[in-house]
């Protein structure tokens, strides 16, 4: 693994069945992430792109080839393993939010932090939403926020921990564009304040334009590096 | 029905499968049994069905019996004094036809005291069989000769166990039997005679439901037709009882059923609300939409039940197997009523628990496809409630046919569901206060109760319901059996003694001192026959009722009592006061006034050798038949029939070692009568035993069916917990993490079903038992702590079941 990589992905290769026999959606993929970078991976819809998120968060398992995450093989580790190198040190924002229903915005905020038992889980909580702008907002339950302010509260959870690795799928996937834009501003500036490692799954150009580096996938495969 | 791949609608079809097998399987089986147990209420006839005359069967009775392909044998009973040289003694003579007992076993010995074996066949000619007390009561022995009318007879064997014996155990002499064809040789029979002639029956039900029919028809005066289910009481009360349990399995799980679809279609509706929105949007109307899901539904529910019906035959086919030697003999082979009623109780119920709630899918606007809030199902639908009640009602009087058993189930349901939903609104108030104060695991565990309060009410009163039934079924159940079994402890009377004359009460009294028997309870007799109700005449065949008919043409055994014995229970009117205790009044056995209709108030009148008396019912009574002790259809008060002539009868139990203390007894006092009933009194525990064994196995199968809706239950809610557990181990949640939330919610919702659940069993049972099934029941502490002890295991078992797999499987799976 290379030095300074945070996360590493070796001949990453995933397959599904299907009714019209297996059906490869990653095809030998390697990659690299050093810590502190910021990547952006682009391609069309169907590319592959979500699918690789996955597999480098440890969400899910490849078909062949391994994904090392802060220096942990992850196909040679469990479930719960897998969890436990995540725990604290990853962040997740998703394209639908996945924000948990029947919690508050602050118990969502919260979650994370509890589960690697920080003290002051709720007054960092509370911060975390000061931050996203969303102070007045900590009782409500999602279904009382819009998207855009149920998206600042996913970024504030997956910041909560200080991860140093961020995944994000599609962030602005489910927003308008000015919306969208905000949030992705919001994205950066945390990730630029907290020194983050961030892999950003987009087919939004203009989004991977803002990170350090770019990777295009078409039809599982990667295509190289664009710059 | 494009959506029929979804993996929803498996889980829909999967729910009504599970129920409607639990349904079926139970029906078939418990029909099985009880067409089964039927068969050996049959055996106490030794026949399917008895035509009883005061004359021999008629040539047309017998060619029509031929024509249908019936079996018959004719029996034919009077009494007659047999002779052994110097002794001679009244005896109860029989003669059979060959193939008696068509139904049951007759059983005979070599030798008093030798081992009894079924006998193959009936006396020979020139023989007869007699019981044990004939050949004590002529100092005989077996190898002997007897005289019998103008005939000699070898006695060839003990009868130890008659079949159809018990039928007129107070009535009955000695036994004798002798082959039908040595009867003209006696002479005995001459026209006049009092002889009762039985015409035994067998055959398949629908055939002999045609022969009845054709007797009825033909309206024969002084014929009465009889039939396992108007046998003796005391069997008809152990086959009716056993019954009641049965319907009691049947209906909890039709409930279960209901509990689980309720709970399926909820989770269909709510799956569903996206795409009614999005119908909506394209133009379905309120009408389209409820077609649309209506039909589909239906179209799910009749292929669940169908499959259902399917394992349900399956497995009680198993279970069949599984359980050899539980009715002697084999089983009837499975009927289709039992997929008929599970196929219709399955539609039915479906679109009872289900339908309120697809109604509401009508009412999703179509805004929804912007505002994912909107038109969500609110927690509770008083019309699910309702119609839910209403269907299980309906239910109970299709397949169960018995208003009062149907009232305490439902009773016992709605109870439970007051109380759980109260005591979990309770806790979740509770609870929500304590949202800050525990850890994380805990806290999000206990919170999640909390903080989905209402589908947890919901769930929390589904699971109530199958720890209800699963209790009454188990402990509670167990308790009655128990108390119905201690019902005949094992020093039940054995013996009766009749015929005592009043001037030899004091020097039995003085025998049973000197011999430490306990103080006999002797009991008067007076004999009188029915006249009239209400200043009419009556005839046996101003009556349909079998029973009736026989009390018409039978002298009736009229008894006083100053007080209640324990095991007869008012259950109308009032018992006779001091100042009455010469008033002309009488107390009616319960069936007795039923089969001759009479109600309190009404006038009966008797007569009593050459005098006439009318009295009036002053309350109606219910008898414990099984309790062996001498009990009476009519009491009257203690002074009213002073100067009549009374002969007395008691009971007493005497070990099989001790039997020649009886013989005593009967030296001393030549005219009184003992009448040995622990052949009957093994053959009722049998029985007992029996139908306690064909119980438990109804109901261990009813308790695994509630287990399997528990889980369903407890499934209803997984797709939020898919999403909850994904995003959890998404942010880290170790799978200890995991395990001791959902623990910890599935302990809470345990011990709060559980324990409201065994309370509202207990009461339930105790309903059932005192006031439906007339058995005294007391209510264990214990049962409620194993009760909540064995809901929470349940609960938490079920729960993390139906969860385990879900820890295992990568979140991106769910995530996406």
């Amino acid at each position: 693994m290379t030095p300074d990589a945070i996360v590493q992905a070796e001949a990453l290769t995933k397959q599904v069945p299907s009714p019209e026999g297996v059906l490869t959606i990653l095809d030998g993929v390697s990659m690299s992430v050093r810590r502190g970078e910021t990547l952006a991976v682009v391609g069309v819809s169907g590319s592959g792109k979500s699918t690789l998120l996955g597999l480098l968060a440890g969400l899910d398992v490849p078909t062949a080839g391994r994904v090392i995450l802060h220096g942990t093989d992850l196909s040679q580790v469990n479930e719960d393993e897998r969890a436990r190198v995540r725990a604290g040190r990853v962040g997740f924002v998703f394209q639908n939010f996945q924000l948990l229903p029947s919690l508050t915005a602050i118990e969502n905020v919260m979650l994370p932090l509890e589960l690697t038992g920080r003290p002051r889980a709720e007054k960092e909580a509370r911060s975390g939403l000061t931050r996203v702008g969303l102070a007045d907002r900590t009782a409500h339950y999602p279904s009382q926020l819009s998207g855009g302010e149920q998206q600042r509260v996913a970024i504030a959870r997956a910041f909560a921990t200080n991860p140093q690795i961020l995944f994000a799928d599609e962030p602005t996937g489910n927003l308008d564009e000015k919306t969208g834009g905000r949030i992705i501003d919001l994205l950066f500036d945390l990730n630029r304040e907290r020194d983050t490692t961030l892999i950003l799954v987009t087919h939004d150009r203009e989004i991977g334009i803002r990170c350090d580096r770019r990777l295009e996938l078409s039809a599982g495969r990667l295509l190289g590096a664009l710059n | 029905m494009r959506q029929r791949r979804a993996g929803d609608l498996k889980v829909v079809i999967a729910a009504l499968a599970v129920a409607v097998a639990a349904l079926v399987s139970v029906m078939t089986f418990a029909d099985r049994l009880q067409r089964a147990l039927k068969f050996q209420g049959s055996e106490l006839l030794a026949a399917d069905l008895v035509v009883r005359s005061s004359y021999p069967a008629k040539s047309e009775w017998t060619a029509e019996i031929s024509r249908l392909g019936l079996q018959s044998a004719q029996t034919v009973s009077f009494r007659s004094v047999v002779m052994h040289g110097e002794d001679s003694q009244l005896a109860e003579v029989k003669a059979v036809e060959q193939g008696y007992p068509l139904r049951g076993r007759l059983r005979v010995a070599a030798d008093l005291n030798r081992e009894d074996a079924s006998a193959t066949g009936i006396p020979p000619m020139g023989t007869v069989w007699v019981d044990g007390q004939l050949i004590a009561l002529l100092n005989t022995t077996v190898g002997a000769r007897v005289e019998l009318g103008t005939q000699q007879f070898v006695i060839d064997k003990v009868i130890t166990l008659e079949p159809d014996r018990g039928g007129a155990v107070f009535a009955i002499a000695p036994r004798l039997m002798l082959n039908i064809a040595d009867l003209p040789s006696t002479e005995l029979i001459q026209p006049g005679s009092l002889a009762s002639y039985r015409l035994l029956i067998a055959g398949d039900v629908s055939v002999i439901n045609t022969f009845r029919e054709w007797m009825r028809k033909r309206a024969e005066v002084g014929v009465v037709l009889q039939d396992a289910s108007n046998a003796q009481p005391r069997f008809r009360t152990a086959l009716h009882k056993g019954e009641q349990f049965l319907g009691l399995a049947t209906l909890v799980s039709m409930l279960l059923a209901g509990v689980a679809i309720s709970r399926a279609a909820r989770n269909y509706a709510q799956r569903h609300l996206d795409t009614v929105a999005l119908m909506r949007c394209v133009g379905a109307t309120q009408r389209n939409i409820l077609e649309v899901f209506m039909t589909q539904f239906l179209v799910l529910g009749t292929a669940g039940s169908i499959i259902g019906c399917a394992v349900g035959y399956a497995t009680q086919q198993v279970f069949v197997y599984l359980l050899p030697g539980l009715v002697a003999g084999d089983l009837p082979w499975p009927s289709l009523m039992p997929a008929v009623v599970g196929l219709s109780a399955g539609v039915v119920t479906l679109v009872g628990f289900a339908a309120p709630i697809i109604l509401r899918l009508r009412e999703v606007p179509p805004l929804r496809v912007l505002r994912r809030e909107l038109g969500a199902l609110p927690n509770h639908i008083t019309a699910v409630y309702v119609t839910s009640m209403l269907t299980l009602a309906a239910l109970v009087m299709w397949v169960g046919r018995d208003l009062v058993l149907a009232s305490y189930v439902l009773g016992g349901s709605l109870m439970t569901i007051i109380l759980l939903a109260a005591l979990s609104y309770l806790l979740i108030q509770l609870v929500s206060r304590m949202r800050c104060g525990v850890g994380v695991t805990w806290r999000f565990g206990i919170a999640a109760l909390a903080r989905r309060a209402g589908s947890s009410t919901g769930q929390i009163v589904a699971l109530g319901i199958g720890v209800m039934a699963i209790l009454l079924l188990t402990l509670v159940r167990g308790d009655l059996l128990q108390a119905w079994r201690t019902q005949l402890p094992p020093e039940t009377p054995n013996h009766f003694l009749i015929n005592i004359q009043p001037d030899q009460l004091t020097e039995i009294e003085r025998f049973f001192r000197e011999q430490q028997w306990p103080k006999p309870h002797l009991r008067p007799i007076v004999r009188a026959r029915l006249i009239a109700i209400n200043g009419k005449s009556v005839q046996p065949q101003d009556f349909q009722d079998a029973f009736a008919q026989r009390v018409i043409q039978r002298a009736a055994n009229l008894s006083w009592m100053e007080s209640l014995q324990s095991d007869n229970k008012l259950v109308a009117g009032n018992w006779w006061r001091t100042q009455e205790r010469a008033s002309p009044l009488v107390s009616v056995e319960q069936q007795y006034a039923e089969a001759l209709e009479l109600k309190l108030g009404d006038r009966l009148k008797y007569r009593i050798a050459d005098q006439e008396i009318t009295v009036t019912i002053s309350n109606l009574r219910a008898v414990a038949w099984d309790s062996f002790r001498p009990n009476f259809f009519l009491l009257v008060p203690p002074a009213l029939l002073n100067g009549y002539p009374a002969s007395y009868i008691t009971s007493l139990y005497v070990p099989r070692s001790r039997a020649h203390q009886l013989s005593a007894l009967i030296k001393q006092f030549p005219n009184v009568t003992n009448i040995d009933v622990d052949a009957l009194l093994q053959q009722v525990r049998r029985l007992i035993d029996r139908v306690n064994s064909v119980l438990e196995t109804i109901f261990l199968f009813t308790v695994l069916a509630g287990i399997v809706v528990l889980y369903a239950a407890i499934q209803t809610t997984q797709g939020e917990r898919r999403q909850e557990i994904a995003i959890l181990r998404t942010l880290g949640a170790t799978r200890r993490q995991l395990s001791i939330g959902m623990v910890s919610e599935f302990v809470v919702m345990g011990i709060l079903a559980g324990g409201v659940g065994a309370v509202a069993a207990m009461i339930t049972g105790y309903a059932i038992s005192e006031y439906l099934l007339s058995i005294p029941y007391r209510l264990h502490i214990g049962t409620w702590l194993v009760g909540v002890g064995a809901a929470v295991t349940i609960v938490t078992a079920a729960g993390i079941l139906g969860t385990y797999r879900l820890w295992r499987t990568p979140p991106w799976h769910i995530l996406r």
